[in-house]
């Protein structure tokens, strides 16, 4: 075993980067077996409803047409046919109501799509209307209900108390008190509260949903699933919870996603493929379209109150946050979004009282649930806007007043969890830096003014999930890393062998990364939450260093150098010629404790996330358009395992924000989306983008492998509020609600003038 | 998707002759197709379902080709495509605006097959052609089985996604008239995305003599169902020199005569207040051209 160069820290090129470009990389979407049938699903057209009848009959006797389904036919063949994994809420097909126009209430089978398609077309639902409820905070009180009981899953502790309960919206309410507030406000020299709103949006990967059912097994009693999904370990326990089988009649097998985003977690298309192939005893594809994405699952609208007490010099002494979330119809992952990234609502800022309620609803839109950031940068969108108009009030300078309250390493955070390895300070000294915050900024002239914002975030981890790997050494000295672990686009195949290749000192051309394959590799928890670098890396490190230490001891017990003899000739002399492998196994769960009534943690994250940002705008006063100049995006991964793969994953994620920022939104009429395609949902294109720097600070994440954690999500922190500040540092005009439009400026600007505009 | 027919013919006359009896009517009738960037959307979306598409991709070459008038104009084939008309030396020679319309007229890819033709006939009122062309007074002429005809390319609108074409009248040529000292500029705003869909499109055709605008056409698209002539706006104009005081008058005149209709780039009132400061921008700038 001799050590190649260090493997670590190096920006190798993306291992999977030229099958991608020459079209040979496998996704579902694509994929065909013999005999398929392909699912198309007829839609609610209303946004809440008691199901009278499904006219089924048309559809069925178009030539072509194998199968029709309804929720019913669904029933027979599963009891209890709901899924989720906070609540068991959401059925395969809706049965006895629709709780949002989208929602799937029919399935048509047909091997060719277009007769499909048409068939689903002839499909005719009769609803009794019900009193539909779209606002969150509506929600809490409205007398319109979306599930009548509310049906826990029971894998979380603190979803146990919502069992079986009635009559509300609310799928859960997380609370944390902190000191003693009342007192705090009090004592404050100023007290500020305002009130942020975001809009619904969603993932809009560029591979839609799909899964490939296939029956199997001598009793057609077991399923091998193709799915594009981030979470094969999880869909297949689902699946088989759902058949009431053992998860070995499940195989999950994941090839490359054309992106997730967070939208391909947890169930999503592979419940109704699976139950159409036990029905049909076909092969069955789900695919949905680009368009049907915005029925799947989207990104939680919020309003967040945030009411603070401040000294007079700048320093915060008291904050309250009360954050409503969008569900729509159905849980899916909201309730952990209210409670893993609600408990960090107040900032990253050193505040001895705290009060927290947070709040997860049903209402009657598509359902939300984790989009890139977990609802985080909807939180820092509240808190920095909130800073800077605290700031701006109190004529301190943006920078000066987060100096003065940002969290210092081994401070307390609200859960009272100490920050660990936390970059905050180096995040923001550093965007100050490059932004040259202390220096005159050029202000503009004649009818474009110029203003700058900056914003500081932090998310902790989801905590504690399990990840495990497998290191398969061959006798010649190549070797195969098993993990559940799915490179949607990210790189994790690239980081994974990298850190394989540092462990064994093999060169990352002999390591293979073999896709999710439930049969083959081993559990992991979800790709998701920007775990995998951290939780993966332990458990692929760990594999590694065990083949390694495998290795050593047979080299020993043959009586060879491991420092100095080839892997083949280690096994030659072993096994008599090149035979046998050395199999190491690593395995990985982080320490937690759950947080107590109060929403107090000794150990509320194994790592923290940093991202900030730095906007420069120019602003027309004549028309209100405006156009972000410069953005500086600082985060904390710790140790970059691969520094190119770092700067794309911040670049990524600021573009995705920065849509959700400026141009995207998903607009409703009586609960239908009516902006449903990519031509009427704007997404950034290439012209869309601002000159942009991107820089990992120099940090280390000591708990981490090789010094690393996540960084998926950190670039979509701050830009939100960034951008925000800096159109109010330039005109004045405060906006409190995504998106930022030209009309809303203009509008403020108007009012500003004191002639507001009318809308005749 | 629907299944349909596709026809290839290699003449016009053919083309027209398969779009006629037995095609079909209504949402099923026989569709032309030549770049089909519209077209698919529609069928995507079920709200075509053609049982006979008529690919004029085969048909004589002539109805692609671009060229000068003796006079100084544009003669230019229904079937050339965006692009061809971007890249075109004569055009850029004769009409400069028309290349620069082109460079933000969605997407390099859309531009790369979609064609003339196509893109005046679609009558989507948020195009950038049907309002430019119509302040150049520029003509289409058509083909149909009633023979040919020639009409200005602002008769062509009647409506939101309304032409005044036959079903199975096809635009053969545009014929764009020699500019002759028209300084003309098309303004297409967008509030969302860089490429999308106008908020509002604002054309502005100026003939200066002696320092003194002798004829003016303003052209407001996009939130209106059909390009719409700015009459009061353009009357204003005439016979001054474009002083302060003239371009408010004319961007109120324009807001004053016209209703914009709100939708997700911005709000009637809104919109309204782009025209009045984009009504003078343009016509500054253009005023400022040598």
């Amino acid at each position: 075993m001799t050590l190649s160069t260090a493997a670590v820290g190096r920006s190798i090129p993306r291992l999977e980067a030229r099958a991608k470009v020459t079209g040979r990389a496998e996704y579902v979407h694509n994929m065909s077996v013999p005999g398929m049938l392909i699912a198309k699903v007829a839609r609610s057209n209303v946004a809440h409803g008691r199901i009278r009848n499904i006219d089924v009959a048309a559809a069925r006797a178009l030539p072509g047409v194998f199968a029709v389904y309804t929720g019913e036919d669904i029933r027979k063949l599963i009891a209890e046919p709901y899924y989720g994994p906070a609540f068991h809420d959401q059925p395969i097909l809706a049965i006895d109501k629709v709780r949002y126009a989208g929602e799937p209430v029919a399935v048509v089978l047909a091997a060719d799509a277009h007769v499909a398609e048409n068939a689903a077309r002839l499909i005719e639902a009769q609803y009794e209307a019900l009193p539909a409820v779209y606002d969150e905070v509506e929600a809490m009180t409205s007398k319109a209900v979306v599930h009548e009981v509310l049906k826990p899953a029971g894998t979380f502790a603190d979803l146990k108390h919502l069992k079986d309960k009635r009559d509300t919206n609310v799928a859960l309410d997380f609370h944390l008190r902190r000191g003693d507030l009342g007192r705090a406000f009090a004592a404050a020299d100023h007290v500020f509260e305002h009130t942020f709103r975001t809009q619904q949006v969603l993932h809009l990967p560029l591979e839609p949903f799909a899964t490939v059912a296939i029956v199997n097994g001598a009793g057609d009693d077991s399923l091998t699933l193709h799915s594009s999904t981030q979470s094969p370990s999880f869909v297949r326990t689902e699946i088989a919870r759902l058949f009431g089988w053992t998860d070995n009649k499940v195989r999950v097998k994941v090839p490359y996603l054309g992106g997730g985003f967070g939208a391909k977690v947890y169930v999503k298309s592979e419940a109704l493929a699976a139950a159409c192939a036990m029905l049909a005893k076909r092969p069955v594809k789900f695919a949905t379209t680009m368009e049907e994405q915005f029925y799947m699952i989207t990104k939680h609208a919020t309003t967040l109150r945030i009411k603070s007490g401040v000294m007079q010099d700048g320093k915060i002494t008291a904050r309250e946050c009360e954050v409503w979330w969008n569900g729509g119809a159905y849980a899916d992952i909201g309730p952990r979004v209210t409670q893993k990234s609600g408990f960090t609502a107040p900032g990253p800022y050193d505040i001895d009282n705290v009060h927290i309620d947070s709040y997860a609803l049903y209402t009657n839109l598509p359902a939300a649930g984790a989009l890139r950031g977990f609802g985080i940068p909807q939180l820092v969108w509240a808190y920095e806007s909130h800073t800077d108009m605290i700031a701006r009030e109190l004529k301190i300078d943006p920078l000066t007043i987060r100096r003065k309250n940002i969290l210092r390493e081994g401070w307390p955070q609200a859960t009272g969890t100490l920050m660990r390895d936390a970059a905050l300070e180096k995040v923001l000294e550093r965007l100050a830096q490059r932004m040259q915050w202390e220096k005159p900024f050029q202000r503009g002239s004649g009818t474009i003014k110029r203003g700058r914002g900056m914003a500081i975030g932090f998310k902790a981890s989801i905590s504690p999930t399990t990840s495990m790997a497998i290191v398969n050494l061959s006798a010649d000295g190549s070797c195969a890393l098993y993990s559940s672990t799915v490179d949607m686009g990210q790189g994790s195949d690239t980081i994974m062998a990298q850190m394989v290749s540092e462990v064994m000192g093999i060169p990352i051309e002999k390591i293979t990364v073999v896709h999710p394959d439930t049969d083959v590799t081993p559990y992991d928890m979800a790709t998701l939450g920007s775990r995998s670098t951290f939780h993966m890396g332990h458990a692929v490190k760990n594999a590694a260093e065990d083949a390694r230490d495998k290795l050593l001891t047979l080299a020993s017990e043959v009586g060879l150098s491991a420092e100095t003899t080839p892997i083949p000739d280690i096994f030659k002399k072993k096994y008599g010629m090149l035979a046998g492998n050395i199999v190491g196994v690593g395995s990985f769960v982080p320490s937690y404790q759950s947080p107590d009534a109060r929403g107090q943690t000794e150990n509320a994250t194994p790592f923290w996330m940093i991202g900030a940002t730095g906007a420069e705008v120019e602003v027309d006063t004549e028309t209100g358009e405006f156009k972000v100049t410069r953005l500086v995006n600082l985060v904390d991964v710790g140790k970059s395992i691969n520094p190119a793969i770092v700067e794309t994953q911040i670049s990524g994620a600021t573009v995705m924000q920065l849509g959700f920022t400026l141009q995207e939104q998903m607009n409703f009429s009586d609960g239908h989306v009516t902006n449903a395609s990519l031509a009427d949902y704007k997404i950034p294109g290439m012209r869309d983008i601002p000159p942009m720097e991107n820089e990992a600070v120099d940090a280390e994440q000591k708990s981490g492998p090789f010094g690393a954690k996540g960084v998926g999500e950190s670039g979509t922190f701050g830009v939100s509020p960034a951008v925000a500040n800096a159109i109010d540092d330039a005109v004045g005009v405060r906006l409190t609600s995504l998106p930022l439009t030209a009309e809303a400026v203009y509008r403020g600007l108007r009012e500003k003038a004191g002639k507001p505009l009318k809308d005749s | 998707m629907t299944p349909f027919e596709l026809a290839e013919p290699t003449s016009l006359a053919e083309a027209i002759a398969l779009m006629g009896e037995g095609a079909g009517i209504g949402d099923n009738a026989a569709r032309a197709i030549a770049g089909g960037t519209a077209l698919m959307l529609m069928m995507k979306a079920g709200v075509f379902q053609p049982k006979r598409l008529v690919s004029l991709r085969r048909v004589e070459p002539r109805y692609a080709e671009i060229a000068a008038t003796p006079e100084g104009g544009l003669r230019i084939g229904a079937l050339a495509t965006l692009t061809a008309l971007e890249r075109s030396a004569v055009v850029k020679q004769a009409a400069p605006v028309i290349t620069q319309t082109l460079k933000t007229l969605s997407n390099v890819r859309v531009r790369n097959v979609a064609t003339v033709g196509g893109a005046l006939a679609h009558g989507d009122p948020h195009m950038d052609l049907p309002p430019l062309l119509t302040a150049l007074g520029a003509q289409v002429r058509t083909v149909s089985p009633k023979g040919e005809r020639t009409l200005a390319v602002g008769e062509l609108y009647t409506g939101y996604y309304e032409t005044a074409l036959a079903e199975n009248e096809l635009i053969t040529e545009v014929l764009v008239p020699p500019l002759a000292g028209l300084r003309v500029a098309y303004k297409k705003i967008t509030t969302r995305a860089a490429d999308d869909w106008p908020t509002l499109g604002l054309t502005v055709a100026l003939q200066l003599n002696g320092g003194v605008v002798a004829d003016a056409r303003l052209v407001v698209s996009a939130a209106t169902n059909t390009p719409t002539r700015l009459a009061a706006a353009e009357k204003i104009l005439r016979g001054t020199t474009l002083d302060t005081a003239t371009l408010a008058r004319c961007g109120d005149a324009a807001v004053s005569e016209v209703e914009l209709a709100g939708d997700a780039h911005g709000s009637s009132a809104y919109k309204r207040e782009l025209l009045r400061v984009y009504t003078q921008r343009v016509l500054r700038e253009i005023w400022g051209k040598s």
